[in-house]
């Protein structure tokens, strides 16, 4: 029976369309389909957050029809049914919209150790060691070329030197740009605890890679330090999933807006070829496809296989839903450093991501930041204060307000979350405006994280007594914030018991049906996740363009 | 000059690299002068919210491709030095002549626009490849002076480098110093390559063509790709008849101080406060030029930390101090011989003091001399000045407290 497309993509984020893109190359029929709306242009965005009173991650995306039709967290703050405080919340949000959320993360980009995909059998076993912490079915040097290669189509900009063979996990060439330079703030720093050490670990600051160009790369100019890569960055210096979409339309795929998939449906013989989706005005529609592939990111990827009661035989989907605990501490340093220039973040500290503790605790990575305290307001805070309390004006609140912000610095980390079956997302009875049930979020930190998250504070408060910093907050104990890292839900594993996708992203259930994004995850480390998203997603390509036949030019 | 020519002396070797230093070092001038003219404020006029980001975007590029010429100066250094040369920061005034270099297009200070960017695509054009159909006919688009463009390039002139390289033995060629060569180490310059042997000098030679001209592969992320580009944006954009016009209306290839023999056909700034600023951005430039340029000439050993103080303070003053002070002279009227015009620097390079050999006597010298211009600045600040100038004003007293 012929099929409308030979594939149909279910999200076009950074994921799905790099899926899509590899495939349409490949010469196969594609079709993408996004619940959100089209785009404006890039300078419509940037008006709509610079006229917005309130300034969040969703201030540039704003459009009454897909936030109603196609609601998310970042649109509406009501859109997960989660338990009341006082119980713990999960924090993270996403975009539901052309490009996905890639539209507002920051562009970091480390890739996950030789030990992250091997959890279990390097560190498991202990009293304190979860359970849940499995090995992935594939290992670091499988996903090797498949980083290098997601390093290049989104351009990523590094130091090979620094990064080639952390903790065991060599790289097997350069990165396509040269590093984003570390800011002034970086070098002072690194200058002040580079080769000192707490509880047996080594500081090192290391430039961060990042998906940000540092030279003109693929059509796109370098980074201007324009500083608001969160929530856009407005000259398209940093990459986002909009950069994909265009290649694979450009490659021939085709992309439909607005469309809600509702439903897949399962053959007889157990494949999945039917997507139903409803348009905004309410309209029921059908389309086929040889393969389908799943890539609506985290909760409305499992969300979508629990309403369609597909893929879950293993009772995992909705299920070890993780994200990273970040938290964000501050000080005054003892000379400017001369925050708030350039990308909010360029070095950070992977010295604290792996070693033997992880029997016991997590890892984390430590992030230098650029942005002074404008997580607390600064600098307008500052001059409330200025003004109406030491009653400063003219030149007087100017030189006091120099003074002030140019020493402000803030450090952060961001801390492994271990995998809890009970952490998890199910269908709540509440519906959005579709008639669609909203996701329902179950979270709480494991004990091993919180543990993580007590020794990175404790790391934080030891950095800012080396540098010599004043007025520290090191925030309350257990405090966290989200660190946009949705992550877990339909995990992938040999077994198909205890897992919902295999080794190449095939659902275990539907031989057919594919899962790309960072919901297939067992675990996750301590690094920002878009980097393995898009090194499994491209891996996946390759096998569904080989399962359907396609050839394709060897990539790696 | 010819591609098919070779060079096999040093002395050869060490002419074009002098050459290739004053190109790169000319037109970075232009482009940053091009840059300065790009207006900020929408309330400058002739521009809505939405051109404005495009103009800002603009600015970056040429910004940045700006400070890619740089280190392609930075690397000519590293590549003279390497083979016992002496690092050459000399260049003739604005304006040069179309026939002054064998690229035969001229190089001027001149505002953004069509005229300005297709020189520059003239100077990045990739070598032994014909300009396409449609480039040709945006190169020779209304305004335009020249009718048939021959297409020497700056591409040409590294490989005629290139070939010394290859040609002369390794040997004999790199008699300078390994510790002479500047590294990341010393100066925050990124990508900066130490040369040290035929292969790095190969490789800090493919650098900078291919930044340049670019590759087969990645045309289009070249210099000369993103030139291309922004024209074509620019001649849509004006094509539409919106009146968006993002360029100061600066003068062309002003000078600061004709009467004092400047030479070449400068314009001289005819109001003398905007004369007098150009005249500190002209002195700034020239002091920091000698100081780099002392950092890349002299062994490392034993004076790092001066050699790191230089190349920080250099770095420090091109964003905090020339470039306000160059954006602020843009909105500056250029004086009544140049009616509708506004001024801009003329990156004046006049007779001025060498730096000595000793450490502590060219730190000396530097010193005396930043605080003279730290007085200069001081004065200029009781004037009505444009808020840029003030600023690079006040960074220069900054910077030169605590030299």
């Amino acid at each position: 029976m012929a099929r409308d497309f030979d594939v149909v993509v279910i999200g076009a984020g950074m994921a799905g369309a790099m899926t899509a893109y590899r495939l349409a190359q490949a010469g196969a029929r594609v079709l993408i389909l996004e619940a959100g709306n089209r785009n404006p242009s890039r300078a419509q965005m940037v008006g709509s957050f610079a006229t917005a009173s309130a300034k969040t991650l969703h201030s540039p995306y704003v459009q009454a029809e897909s936030d109603t039709k196609a609601p998310s967290p970042d649109s509406s703050s009501t859109y997960y049914e989660q338990p009341a405080a006082p119980h713990t919340q999960y924090k993270s949000t996403y975009e539901r919209r052309t490009g996905g959320s890639t539209w507002h993360w920051l562009g970091h980009t480390p890739r996950m150790l030789r030990s992250d995909f091997k959890m279990s059998s390097r560190y498991g076993g202990g009293p304190d060691f979860p359970p849940a912490l499995v090995d992935w079915p594939v290992t670091y040097d499988d996903v090797e070329p498949w980083y290098c290669e997601a390093e290049r189509e989104m351009g990523v900009a590094g130091s090979h030197d620094e990064w080639n063979g952390l903790f065991d996990s060599p790289r097997s060439k350069p990165f396509p740009m040269s590093m984003i330079w570390p800011s002034y703030s970086d070098t002072w720093i690194a200058g002040q605890i580079n080769g000192k050490s707490f509880e047996g670990s080594e500081y090192r600051v290391r430039s961060t890679p990042s998906a940000r160009n540092s030279e003109l790369y693929d059509g796109r100019p370098p980074c201007a330090g324009n500083s608001i890569c969160v929530p856009l960055c407005p000259i398209g210096a940093k990459y986002d999933g909009a950069v994909h979409v265009a290649k694979a339309t450009a490659a021939g795929a085709s992309l439909w807006e607005q469309c809600v998939v509702t439903k897949l449906d399962k053959d007889a013989d157990g494949s999945v070829h039917t997507v139903h989706f409803l348009t905004y005005g309410g309209a029921s529609q059908t389309v086929t496809a040889e393969v389908v592939v799943i890539a609506a990111h985290a909760i409305e990827t499992p969300k979508l296989l629990l309403m369609s009661g597909l893929a879950n035989m293993s009772d995992q989907v909705g299920r070890n839903l993780m994200d990273h605990l970040a938290k964000s501490t501050f000080g005054i340093a003892p000379e400017q450093l001369f925050p708030f220039r350039g990308p909010p973040s360029t070095s950070g500290i992977e010295s604290f991501r792996d070693g033997d503790f992880r029997r016991a605790r997590a890892g984390f990575r430590v992030s230098l930041n650029n942005d002074g305290w404008s997580r607390r307001g600064a600098p307008y805070t500052e001059i409330i204060d200025f003004v109406t309390n030491k009653k400063l004006i003219g030149a007087d609140l100017q030189e006091a307000l120099f003074a002030r912000v140019t020493k402000q610095l803030r450090l952060s980390c961001s801390v492994e979350v271990a995998p809890d079956p009970n952490n998890r997302v199910e269908l709540s009875a509440m519906t959005d405006a579709l008639g669609l049930p909203r996701p329902k979020i179950t979270f709480t930190p494991p004990q091993y994280s919180l543990n993580g998250l007590a020794q990175a504070t404790k790391t934080l408060g030891d950095m800012f007594r080396l540098i010599g910093a004043t007025e520290v907050d090191l925030g309350a104990a257990n405090a966290y914030d989200g660190a946009g890292h949705i992550m877990g839900t339909c995990r992938m594993g040999s077994d198909p018991k205890s897992s919902v996708v295999d080794a190449q992203c095939r659902t275990h259930d539907h031989p057919n049906l594919f899962i790309v994004g960072s919901s297939v995850f067992p675990t996750v480390g301590s690094p920002n996740p878009t980097l393995t998203i898009a090194a499994l997603a491209l891996r996946a390509a390759q096998d569904i363009a080989d399962q359907l036949g396609f050839k394709t030019e060897p990539q790696i | 000059m010819s591609a098919s020519r070779e060079i096999r002396t040093r002395t050869d070797l060490l002419k074009l690299l002098c050459e290739a230093a004053e190109l790169e070092h000319g037109i970075a001038c232009s482009y940053l002068y091009a840059a300065f003219s790009l207006k900020r404020d929408i309330a400058e006029g002739g521009m809505t919210w939405e051109e404005q980001q495009k103009v800002r975007r603009w600015a970056a590029q040429i910004y940045f491709v700006a400070s890619q010429e740089m280190l392609h100066l930075a690397l000519v250094w590293n590549l003279t030095t390497a083979i016992g040369g002496t690092p050459y920061y000399f260049r003739p005034n604005f304006p040069q002549g179309s026939k002054y270099y064998p690229i035969k297009v001229p190089i001027e200070l001149e505002p953004f626009g069509p005229q300005s960017l297709r020189r520059f695509i003239r100077y990045e054009h990739p070598q032994n490849i014909a300009p396409e159909r449609d480039l040709k006919s945006l190169l020779a688009s209304a305004g335009d002076d020249a009718e048939e463009i021959e297409f020497g390039s700056v591409g040409e002139l590294y490989g005629l480098i290139e070939s010394g390289f290859h040609n002369i033995g390794e040997k004999e060629l790199f008699i300078g110093s390994p510790t002479q060569q500047m590294t990341r180490d010393l100066v925050h310059f990124p990508d900066l390559i130490p040369v040290v042997d035929r292969d790095s000098a190969i490789k800090a030679i493919e650098e900078i063509t291919e930044q340049g001209e670019g590759t087969g592969r990645d045309r289009e992320d070249s210099h000369f790709g993103a030139f291309v580009a922004i024209l074509k944006e620019l001649l849509d954009s004006t094509a539409r008849g919106s009146g968006f016009s993002p360029a100061r209306p600066s003068m062309r290839n002003p000078s600061a101080r004709l009467e004092r023999g400047y030479g070449a056909d400068s314009n001289p700034i005819d109001d003398p406060l905007a004369g007098q600023v150009a005249a500190l951005f002209d002195s700034v430039y020239s002091l920091m030029l000698r100081m780099l340029a002392w950092s890349f000439e002299f062994d490392s050993v034993g004076v790092e930390e001066q050699l790191k103080k230089f190349c920080s303070v250099t770095i420090d003053i091109m964003p905090r101090v020339l470039l306000p002070l160059g954006e602020g002279l843009m909105l500056m009227p250029a004086g009544k011989k140049y009616p509708g015009k506004t001024a801009g620097p003329g990156f004046g390079l006049t007779r001025h003091v060498m730096l000595p050999p000793s450490a502590e006597n060219a730190r000396q010298l530097c010193r005396e001399r930043m605080k003279e211009l730290a007085v200069l600045a001081a004065d200029l600040l009781k004037l009505r000045l444009p808020e840029p100038v003030k600023s690079g004003c006040r960074h220069l007293r900054e910077i030169a407290e605590t030299f």
